[in-house]
């Protein structure tokens, strides 16, 4: 597929050479006939042709946009009738006659819209489309008499194509009601359980449709432990094993179930795996050299999620919080504020807002609802009815929105001498940033009245620029800047010529140095001997009296003076008296005033500072952010968004342009689902959370089920999990998929503890990983789920593992900033709470496939590369772990080595070790080099079952 | 044990198993390590389809490859093409005065500042080259010197982004990335993609070598090459407590009950791929340890190199190449030691210095062991530099009006072996070297050029990724078949 992001497009380098035409094209001449060509008129020649040429042409050239898939412009280029008829503005040739035919204006670029819009077609192709027509369109083969069959064409029309998609695809209608299939007929006691409950009786009826058979129920030790991993990712203790093993009953399942249901762990499990769905990360990623990348509180939303599920809080909720904690009515507690952290812990592209936007239109849309509207940025997507209108009216959403500058405080933080000295330090911090950018104002101002002569003559005659169009540099190496020079123009160079005090100037501004003393004479007489104060302020007449400037330049110096007399006493200049005459107070409300030209208000003040003052205010920023990332005893803080002051629609970006605004879009919810309008009151986050989790709009519940059940199964029904769009594949269940999702609304409330509880107490979830040989031949892929995936432990699962192996996981502190994920000392914690640096993911988490945090993340992808491998070897996390499991070995187990290696075995696989492997592993010990001290047999021993296949995979 | 019964006939009952993996026989020393290769071997296939990304095999290319392995030499920071391979002689005539073809780059500039160094033509093909590269210029009749390239914006972080990436803004996968995920690798004991930087990491750190959306084993494997051990240069390449005796008996054990355990699950396909996974990690701890250790190479060679940083670098770039390494990425050092914003005649002799002799040994080495036909190399940063020096400002590092700023309207960069055509200069900038003007090259081009060398289309490598099929040169980019020998 040929993806058109129509980025800037760049003039492309026009191919030189122009091959001489083929031999064929001159054969073709010769048989020239007029009018159009019917299939079975062409000559060999002209087939040979067709195929050959025109064809190949037609597919590399112009298919892409105006052929099955697509037809652009309403026009397909793939059959003959299409082509013959033309697109949305009729037709596009002649047969028989070139001159005639708008396709070869339009390819040789002398008409718009210049085909094809990349880059223009080599001549020799030219020559063969003129060839082509001049032969009478000639066609052969497929697309003869229409398109092939199946291969109907979307509409390009965003209207039709929205009522054309919704007819079509699975995904965009309403659930419906699927009966369960029956169970045969006579089936035995046995073979019935596998029709036991509505999940299984959908799952089995596909198998048994198949002629396979279901894999058994697995084994119960297998069983425990893959419930443990994957409700709580973390083993289970030994006797747990044991003891479900000695009572397999389908109570003693439930009672399981409902235990790690509600379990802390459960909740810290399933938010890891939220948290790549929200892209989160710890940092903002890349960032200036004197800024602090760190997001002090991004923990405070890893720290909802983990809450929001313990608690069992309906999905519809979550999603709602997450969108508009700020906007729900009734106001939600101030604790699930920290639920907008899911729209604020994304990257911050160097601070670029249309990225951080997209970047949020994304994860809205992907993310909750697995559809593709990121396209929308540059162009219409290609297939899905989605338009740049959509996401539009969801730029404007976001762009009605902003994270404010302070971050509301959340919690109280432990009181105490650590608290205080907090707040002392951090209202030290923060005082110091406006006072630097007081300093800046000053300075800039008092330099910018200084040169209050050159800014006046640099707008009336501008000096011509360089290619660079910078603004010229003084003799003095100060910068004329651009944002001053436009508020002078605007300001005083467009200010009536009536007004009394920068009227003179702007009457004489244009006038060259020749007659400036005579138009300073006629002024002066003009206005007499005693000027009349409404007509011209006293001290601009007194400025242009004595002595009466001769050159533009001593004009502007005069007015420079009158600037000088009246600044800002901040910015050098004497202070305001309650007694200035008021010719005085006049000119300082003109020339002196807050918002004049040339004072800087405060919220100004940086962009007129240089490089290092810039430095300066990013570094004391950074102080700000280090002191709340470092320094104990500070109150949690939410990282929110709300709305705007000033809501603003936005214009559609033609081509994702900024400089190139187009149509205006009100703030809107996509069509595809609804399409609503914003309010007009607010930035309209809380009704797109409503438009998402509105019972209606059936793909928020598919894609959550979806992604619970790819987390349960290893795959999705619909996989990729991510894409319920037209291009991803259809579900393997649908009906199934339907059922699930519909109950999970009516039955379930979105409920995700109902969903799990459905899932794992199912006999599909529970089967057996042993394939047998008709599966494999029949469903090598297992997309019937006829036996279970097996899986390998994710890189959170697998460390908490070695901990907890290690005896030494602390499964008590919950939550708070997050710990370094390396570190020695940190290595209890479990790996939800370590930092994750976005712009430094250690290599160790890459390789074992940790998601990408700079994007909606739904299932991780899964490698086997050799360095993971390497790392179960040698990595210092594993032998550390291994000498941690020795020592609990020798602590726990009373007797000899016997019992020590069978707490080894218990501790890192919880099972005790058969015969085999007891003798296998005394055997070991024996030979093991004792080199070094801190890394003896035993310490060798746990080594090896960690770094055991059995240790890494669930069945 | 209650392991899962396996239900189809062929079962291996369990004191087959036992036989098989010699657990209970006298295992020590038993296990076989090639057994399992042929395996490993036979599970090459193409990553895409793929649920579980055997991902380094090797993968025929789309069409035959004219190199088979790339060394990316990366200048970072930006060098002044009009000090190195792009001389212009109108700046001479133009020195020390403000010229119109002034473009707007990153800073201010002034007036053309001619270069403070002199060039010569070398080989039969007389390409012009300044006293700053003696050593490459000895190769230059194996040189394609492309004079007319161009960036989108005067930035390091999204030039080197373009650069590496593709794309200056949006978090797509690095050009090595895209390689190995499109043919593999050659040694399996080794890494495919390979980023060797000494003293930390340049600008945009890690970004430059990310794997992005495509799977995590495609992503740069970083080396700190200002570090001289090797266990420091590999991560996790050795047990910190165990000789190579004692980790075997230990090893031994592991994959002694990896089999059993396999062997009691019917041999499940993703259970094997990761005992060959455990082998390969094995053979790698050698492996790795060989390759990244240049005191295997006769005291001669390290010579020729330079016994230094850089000199190490190319020297290691030569045996990662020479074992079949498909991407490696050689950078100048941390940060963006090119970016001569002052002093570009005292900074960019002493850059030149560091590393030409290097670089021209390396070419060298590769021409002498035959891998230069099969090893495309290329040279060069992330844009060039103004023909016009660069103006102080507050707040900037410069100390004297002797530099040059940003330029990505026009540069050069460099390539050898890999099928390119050797003593060409292609394109050219303008009077004064500012813009690329004849035969423009763009960033995509160049990656477009370089897949087709490579035997990729880059129209055809492709990953799906949120609903699309995403490629390195996004809609852009044609290969340049002037370029091709």
């Amino acid at each position: 597929m040929r993806h058109i992001s129509l980025t800037i497009r760049r003039a492309r380098h026009l191919r030189q050479a122009v091959f001489p035409l083929a031999g064929l094209l001159i054969a073709f001449s010769t048989t020239f006939v007029t009018g159009p060509q019917t299939a079975a008129a062409i000559s060999p020649e002209q087939e040979k042709l067709f195929e050959e040429k025109v064809r190949p042409l037609l597919v590399a050239r112009c298919q892409g946009c105006h052929g099955t898939q697509v037809a652009e412009g309403g026009l397909r280029l793939d059959n003959l009738p299409a082509v013959l008829k033309g697109g949305d503005s009729g037709a596009i040739l002649t047969p028989g006659d070139p001159t005639a035919s708008k396709v070869l204006k339009v390819v040789r670029r002398e008409l718009e819209p210049a085909m094809p819009p990349d880059e223009p077609l080599p001549a020799e192709e030219v020559a063969i489309l003129e060839a082509w027509i001049a032969a009478g369109v000639p066609w052969s083969g497929p697309g003869t008499e229409g398109p092939a069959a199946g291969q109907e064409a979307i509409p390009a029309d965003m209207e039709a194509r929205l009522v054309w998609a919704r007819q079509r695809h699975w995904a965009y209608q309403p659930f419906t009601r699927h009966p369960a299939p029956e169970p045969p007929a006579g089936l035995d006691p046995a073979g019935s359980r596998e029709w036991g409950g509505l999940l299984d009786r959908f799952m089995t009826a596909k198998i048994v449709a198949a002629g396979l058979e279901p894999s058994p129920q697995a084994d119960p030790r297998a069983l425990v432990r893959r419930l443990w991993f994957d409700l709580t990712g973390l083993p289970p203790p030994a006797d747990r094993v044991d003891a479900f093993a000695a009572n397999p009953s389908e109570e003693a399942w439930g009672a399981i179930v409902a235990e790690l249901l509600a379990a802390p762990e459960h909740a810290e499990h399933w938010a890891r795996h939220w948290l790549d769905l929200a892209r989160y990360a710890d940092t903002m990623g890349y960032a200036f050299g004197n800024q602090d990348p760190r997001y002090p509180f991004a923990w405070t939303y890893r720290d909802w999620v983990v809450g929001a599920l313990a608690s069992d809080m309906p999905y519809d909720r979550f999603v709602t919080l997450q969108l508009a904690a700020d906007l729900v009515e009734p106001s939600a507690e101030k604790a699930d504020l920290a639920a907008l952290g899911f729209l604020t812990v994304g990257r911050t592209f160097l601070g670029n807002p249309h990225d951080i936007i997209d970047d949020r239109i994304d994860l809205v849309t992907r993310g909750l609802l697995g559809l593709t509207v990121a396209c929308g940025r540059c162009h219409d997507h290609k297939y899905e009815p989605v338009s740049t209108a959509d996401y539009y009216g969801l730029y404007g959403i976001f762009a009605s929105s902003q994270i404010p500058a302070e971050l509301p405080i959340i919690g109280a933080a432990p009181p105490g001498p650590e608290a205080d000295a907090f707040n002392a330090k951090l209202a030290e911090l923060k005082a110091a940033v406006p006072a630097h950018e007081d300093a800046v104002r000053r300075r800039g101002t008092t330099a910018a009245i200084a040169h209050t002569a050159d800014y006046l003559l640099e707008t009336a005659r501008p000096t011509p620029r360089k290619a660079d169009n910078r603004p010229p540099r003084l003799a003095d190496a100060y910068d004329l800047l651009q944002g001053l020079l436009d508020r002078v123009s605007r300001g005083i160079g467009s200010a009536a010529p009536t007004d009394p005090i920068v009227g003179p100037w702007v009457q004489l501004k244009g006038k060259s140095d020749e007659e400036i003393g005579s138009a300073v004479a006629a002024l002066l007489a003009g206005w007499g001997d005693r000027p009349d104060a409404a007509i011209v302020n006293p001290l601009v007449v007194a400025e242009l009296r004595s002595p009466a400037p001769p050159t533009l330049r001593a004009v502007a110096e005069a007015y420079a003076r009158l600037f000088a007399r009246v600044a800002p006493d901040w910015a050098g200049g004497p202070a305001a008296q309650p007694d200035d005459p008021p010719e005085l107070a006049a000119l300082r409300a003109a020339l002196g005033a807050e918002g004049t030209a040339l004072v800087v208000q405060p919220g100004e003040a940086m962009q007129l500072a240089s490089i290092e003052e810039g430095n300066e205010h990013r570094r004391r920023k950074m102080e700000i952010t280090r002191h709340e990332a470092e320094s104990p005893g500070g109150p949690p803080q939410a990282m929110v968004m709300i709305d705007r002051e000033q809501l603003s629609d936005s214009h559609v970006l033609v081509r994702g342009n900024p400089g190139r605004p187009g149509e205006l879009v009100e703030r809107r919810l996509p069509k595809l689902i609804g399409g609503t309008p914003a309010s007009r009151t607010s930035s309209g986050r809380l009704d797109l959370a409503r438009g998402i989790v509105d019972p209606t709009n059936p793909l928020t519940a598919r894609m959550i089920v979806n992604w619970v059940w790819a987390h349960h199964f290893g795959r999705g029904i619909v996989d990729p999990v991510g894409d319920l769009g037209l291009r991803g594949e259809p579900p393997s269940h649908p009906e199934l998929l339907d059922d699930l999702a519909r109950r999970f609304v009516e039955e379930g409330k979105w409920s995700l503890r109902w969903l799990h509880r459905e899932i794992v107490t199912s006999r599909t979830w529970r089967r057996s990983a042993v394939a047998t040989a008709d599966q494999l031949a029949a469903d090598s892929d297992n997309r019937l789920l006829a036996r279970a995936n097996r899986r390998r432990l994710d890189w959170e699962a697998w460390r908490d593992g070695l901990m907890s192996a290690a005896g030494v996981l602390d499964t008590h502190t919950r939550g708070g900033r997050g710990v370094n994920p390396l570190a020695q000392d940190a290595m209890h914690r479990r790996t939800l709470y370590t930092r994750l640096d976005r712009q430094d993911v250690p290599g160790i988490l890459r390789i074992f496939d940790v998601a990408n945090p700079d994007a909606a993340t739904h299932e991780r992808s899964r490698t086997s590369v050799p360095q993971q491998s390497l790392a179960a070897l040698n990595a210092p996390l594993v032998i550390d772990a291994a000498r941690q499991v020795a020592a609990r070995s020798l602590r726990e187990a009373a007797g000899g080595d016997d019992a020590r290696i069978e707490r080894l075995w218990r501790a890192c696989l919880s099972r005790s070790p058969d015969a085999d492997e007891l003798a296998a592993a005394k055997g070991f010990l024996a030979i093991a080099g004792a080199t070094n001290p801190d890394f003896g047999p035993w310490e060798q021993l746990a080594q090896a079952i960690l770094a055991s296949a059995e240790f890494q995979f669930t069945d | 044990m209650n392991l899962p019964r396996p239900c189809h006939v062929a079962t291996v009952t369990r004191r087959d198993a036992l036989l098989r993996t010699g657990l209970g026989l006298g295992w020590l020393g038993a296990a076989s390590l090639l057994e399992t290769e042929a395996a490993a071997a036979n599970a090459a296939v193409a990553p895409a389809p793929e649920r579980i990304h055997r991902s380094l095999a090797p993968r025929p290319p789309h069409f035959p490859a004219r190199a088979r392995a790339v060394i990316h030499l990366f200048a970072n920071g930006g060098p002044s093409h009009l000090d190195t391979f792009d001389r212009k002689i109108a700046l001479e005539k133009y020195a020390g005065q403000e010229v119109p073809g002034t473009l707007p780059t990153e800073r201010r500039t002034g007036a053309a500042l001619p270069s403070p160094f002199a060039f010569r033509r070398y080989g039969e093909s007389g390409l012009e080259i300044s006293d700053l590269f003696p050593s490459v210029a000895r190769h230059a009749d194996r040189l394609l010197v492309v004079r007319s390239m161009h960036a989108d914006v005067p930035n390091h972080e999204p030039s080197l982004m373009l650069m590496n990436c593709g794309d200056s803004r949006l978090v797509r996968p690095a050009v090595g990335a895209w390689v190995t995920y499109g043919l593999g690798t050659e040694n399996q004991n080794l890494p495919g993609f390979v980023a060797m930087c000494p003293g930390g990491y340049p600008i945009k750190s890690t970004e430059n070598w990310r794997n992005a959306f495509l799977p995590g084993a495609y992503q740069g494997t970083y080396v700190d090459t200002a570090k001289r051990k090797v266990e420091d240069l590999v991560e996790n390449v050795r047990h910190p407590f165990l000789d190579r005796d004692a980790q075997r008996r230990q090893f031994d054990l592991t994959t002694a009950l990896d089999r059993r355990h396999l062997a009691a699950r019917d041999h499940d396909p993703q259970l094997e791929a990761r005992l060959a996974s455990m082998e390969l990690a094995w053979r790698m701890q050698a492996e790795a340890g060989e390759a990244f250790d240049v005191t295997r190479e006769p005291q001669h060679v390290r010579d020729r190199y330079g016994d230094d940083t850089q000199g190490r670098q190319m020297l290691i770039a030569r045996r990662l190449v020479e074992r079949g390494v498909r991407y490696v990425q050689v950078w100048h050092g941390e940060g963006q030691p090119w970016d001569s914003h002052d002093a570009i005649g005292r900074n960019h002799a002493r850059l030149a210095k560091e590393c030409d002799q290097a670089i021209g040994a390396l070419l060298d080495d590769l021409v002498a062991l035959g891998l230069l036909e099969s090893t495309l190399v290329l040279w060069g940063g992330e844009f060039g530099r103004t023909p016009t020096v660069e103006l102080p400002q507050p707040g900037t590092d410069i100390k004297e009006i002797s530099g040059r700023d940003h330029n990505h309207h026009g540069f050069s960069v460099w390539m050898a072996g890999g099928g390119v055509k050797g003593g060409t200069a292609y394109g050219a900038t303008d009077e004064l070297g500012f813009k690329a003007v004849d035969k423009p090259v763009h960033v995509h081009d160049l990656q477009a050029t370089l897949l087709h060398c490579l035997g990729l289309d880059h129209t055809r490598l492709t990953f799906r990724h949120s609903g699309r099929d995403f490629r390195l040169t996004d809609i852009h980019g044609r290969v340049i078949e002037d370029w091709l020998a």
